[in-house]
């Protein structure tokens, strides 16, 4: 008898504890999605610079607008490229599913799918503002000593996200974010078939729109791993996006004011 | 499998993972580190402009100057003898394309897209006009008088459609294209004459609602060949020679489902039409665009344009059976995308276009020419109804099957390789494009493409004069 309690203690034991750890990684997530992303509506600068084999070869600017939307908890983004010249006017609307390509040398706008976002070695995918928590469920799997990209070492919660909306772009991610401030520090980005596409590294802390954040993501490409992007991020402002902007329609009216 | 399975046990028992986890592990940390590029390990200056106001960025406008050598191989030996001008052996252009807008007021916009052409070909004298063409595409003012309302006056590209191979529903793609440099229906968009037009547009959080009209202001033009096309005229006879009027309006049913419809009336004829595109998956769009309203035939309505501009004789016989009564027909793009994990995109589409050839059309197309002298009146008649079709960008056949496929870093770093193969379902043959961009720069890329017209001498493609085209290109961008 003494060893069914014993055996029903330590089995609500664990339930208890899978809980209450299932929460705290929804919750970790949860406060580093508000140390990357400003809660109100805002406009932003993204400049990405591409290394190959360890070589700078290529710019992109990229303007974007971001707003939260409160049905779905997720980011919706109205991106402008404008840089380099060949790419200069061409838009993308990122909302949720609905993910639309605009290119003013057309003048027509092609929807595109969400594996479309991560074309590209620099892919939109990577740098749009986005709310983990929205699109993805976290598992904690442990506290870890991880040395972030200016080779400082951080005590990192080591988080194991799996994607539950069909608008995550990645199918799982691996992610560390430092105990105590909540910063991001790296993650790994996989495919559907389980195969390592990106590793991240965030840094360059700095007070922006009103609280510290990561100033720069190092992304690289893990299949080929001679390809590197920076995205610095910039000309950053509190900015009112009305719910309008987010259709295919109004892409061809977008000004960058 | 293995990752999830793997995955699920870790979830299985958190409590021994965490237990085991607990340590410091910097194992293999370390080699993700040296993967980050030497140059970029510094720093970038800190980006740290915390609520500053946005630099000022003219982002949309886009200059550049691009040169493009081309060299034509033309088939020997034609089914039906094609009728002077042939196609070029030789053609170089270099030309200046620019896109520009400018804010006049904080309403107020004004748009000019233009490509200024000095070409030289082995069928052209040197010097003469022909040798510099300057194609006005769009040039309108943009006024927003409220919120969310615009109005544009002026010459404007007004494109339609979802579909990426043919466009049932851009009603105003057609004697728009000038001089395409390539055959890639993506392409032929982007250097296309716009329609002098007032257009409204309305926008709000449900869908938005436009409206254009285009007056007629000038007779009908013949079709121009490659040897008669205006140094400087904007050639507003190929797009304001009828009445025309568009409302359409989009509305979004479902977070992601927007579908289009739209109302065309041209002169006397109405036709209605329809955009659907829907993400099917994290690597599928399929999508639907269908027009369809009372014409004549293909074959019908070149003829009478012919007679009406006055190429053709106006009592000329018509040398196929043509059949003056207007009926119900169906145009139509259907297909999808599909986006693989290494960044290429495969589009494959079926196009319907029931004005056009039918599998006897095309036998009596061959069986009329048989044997006829290209300047015979059958012969021009007969390949005056392909001119026209092309310069409808109609598919001259009823049924065809488009693939394309792009892919972005394609074997390296800022190469991008796209081809397409059109193909006509009656015969199997088929329009053959590959296409190599590599972007050496920020401001410099060179590319290449080859197009081919493959099949068999009497077929829909394989019976065209030029067998096949290579151009080599650059550009720079400013």
């Amino acid at each position: 008898m003494t060893r069914t309690y014993l055996l029903a203690a330590l089995a609500c034991l664990l339930i208890v504890s899978r809980t209450a750890g299932a929460q705290t990684a929804t919750d970790i997530v949860a406060a580093t999605d508000k140390v990357r992303n400003p809660q109100e509506p805002f406009r932003s600068t993204i400049t990405l610079t591409e290394y190959v084999s360890g070589r700078e070869r290529g710019h992109d600017t990229l303007v974007v607008f971001s707003k939260q939307d409160p049905a779905t908890g997720q980011f919706r983004n109205l991106v402008q490229y404008v840089e380099p010249a060949r790419d200069a006017g061409k838009r993308v609307l990122l909302d949720g599913r609905s993910l639309w390509f605009y290119d003013p040398a057309s003048k027509t706008s092609v929807r595109i799918s969400p594996q479309q976002r991560l074309i590209g070695q620099a892919a939109i995918g990577d740098v749009l503002t986005v709310n983990l928590v929205a699109d993805y469920n976290a598992t904690l799997l442990g506290t870890e000593k991880v040395t972030d990209a200016t080779r400082t070492d951080r005590q990192c919660w080591h988080l194991d996200l799996k994607a539950s909306s069909d608008r995550a772009a990645y199918n799982r991610v691996e992610y560390w974010v430092e105990q105590d401030t909540f910063y991001p520090i790296k993650g790994k980005l996989y495919s559907d078939s389980g195969r390592l596409l990106k590793i991240v590294y965030f840094r360059n802390f700095a007070k922006r729109l009103g609280a510290v954040r990561p100033a720069e993501e190092i992304i690289i490409d893990a299949v080929d791993t001679s390809l590197a992007t920076t995205a610095t991020f910039g000309d950053e402002s509190y900015q009112d996006v009305p719910d309008v902007w987010f259709q295919r329609d109004y892409l061809p009216r977008l000004q960058l004011k | 499998m293995r990752q999830g399975i793997a995955v699920f046990l870790l979830c299985a028992a958190p409590g021994i993972e965490v237990a085991v986890a607990d340590q410091d592990s910097t194992a293999g940390q370390d080699k993700d580190l040296d993967l980050i590029p030497k140059e970029a390990q510094r720093q970038q200056p800190s980006a740290n402009a915390q609520d500053a106001a946005p630099r000022a960025i003219q982002g949309a406008s886009r200059l550049y100057l691009e040169n493009a050598l081309s060299v034509s191989s033309l088939h020997s030996e034609l089914a039906v003898a094609a009728p002077a001008p042939p196609p070029y052996n030789w053609q170089e252009r270099l030309f200046f394309d620019v896109r520009k807008e400018w804010r006049l007021t904080s309403r107020l916009g004004l748009t000019y897209s233009g490509r200024l052409n000095f070409r030289d070909e082995n069928d052209l004298s040197f010097p003469t006009h022909e040798n510099v063409i300057n194609d006005l595409r769009e040039a309108y003012l943009e006024w927003q008088p409220w919120d969310r309302t615009y109005l544009d006056v002026g010459r404007v590209n007004l494109k339609s459609g979802v579909a990426l191979g043919y466009n049932p529903t851009d009603f105003f793609r057609t004697r728009a294209v000038v001089e395409p440099l390539s055959a890639d229906p993506t392409v032929l968009r982007e250097d296309r004459l716009g329609t002098l037009m007032v257009r409204t547009q309305q926008l709000w959080e449900g869908g938005s609602l436009t409206a254009a009209w285009a007056p007629g202001l000038y007779k009908p033009s013949p079709i121009y060949t490659n040897l008669n096309l205006p140094s400087a005229d904007p050639m507003l006879e190929r797009t304001n020679a009828r009445n025309r009027f568009l409302a359409k309006g989009s509305v979004n049913i479902a977070s992601n489902f927007s579908p289009e419809f739209l109302l065309y009336r041209e002169g006397s004829q109405t036709r209605v039409g329809a955009n659907l595109a829907e993400g099917l998956g994290q690597k599928v769009v399929a999508y639907l665009e269908w027009a369809g309203g009372r014409r004549a035939s293909l074959i019908d309505d070149a003829l009478h344009y012919g007679r009406e501009t006055g190429t053709l004789p106006a009592e000329a016989p018509s040398v196929v059976p043509e059949s003056p009564r207007k009926s119900f027909q169906n145009e139509l793009s259907v297909g999808a995308s599909y986006t693989t994990e290494n960044r290429i995109t495969f589009n494959l589409e079926y196009h319907l276009n029931q004005a056009g050839f039918t599998h006897s059309d095309w036998i009596n197309w061959f069986a009329v020419g048989r044997g006829r002298s290209a300047a015979t009146p059958v012969a021009r008649e007969l390949w005056y109804l392909r001119g026209y079709a092309l310069d409808q960008q109609d598919p001259i056949s009823r049924h065809s099957i488009f693939l394309r496929a792009d892919w972005s870093d394609a074997f390296v770093p800022k190469l991008e390789l796209t081809g397409f193969v059109n193909t006509d379902v009656y015969d199997g043959s088929s329009l053959l494009q590959l296409t190599a961009d590599y972007y050496l720069s920020d401001t410099w890329t060179v590319g290449g493409l080859i197009t081919t017209n493959v099949g068999a001498a009497h077929s829909d493609f394989g019976s065209l004069p030029q067998a096949a085209n290579f151009l080599f290109k650059v550009a720079r961008y400013f």
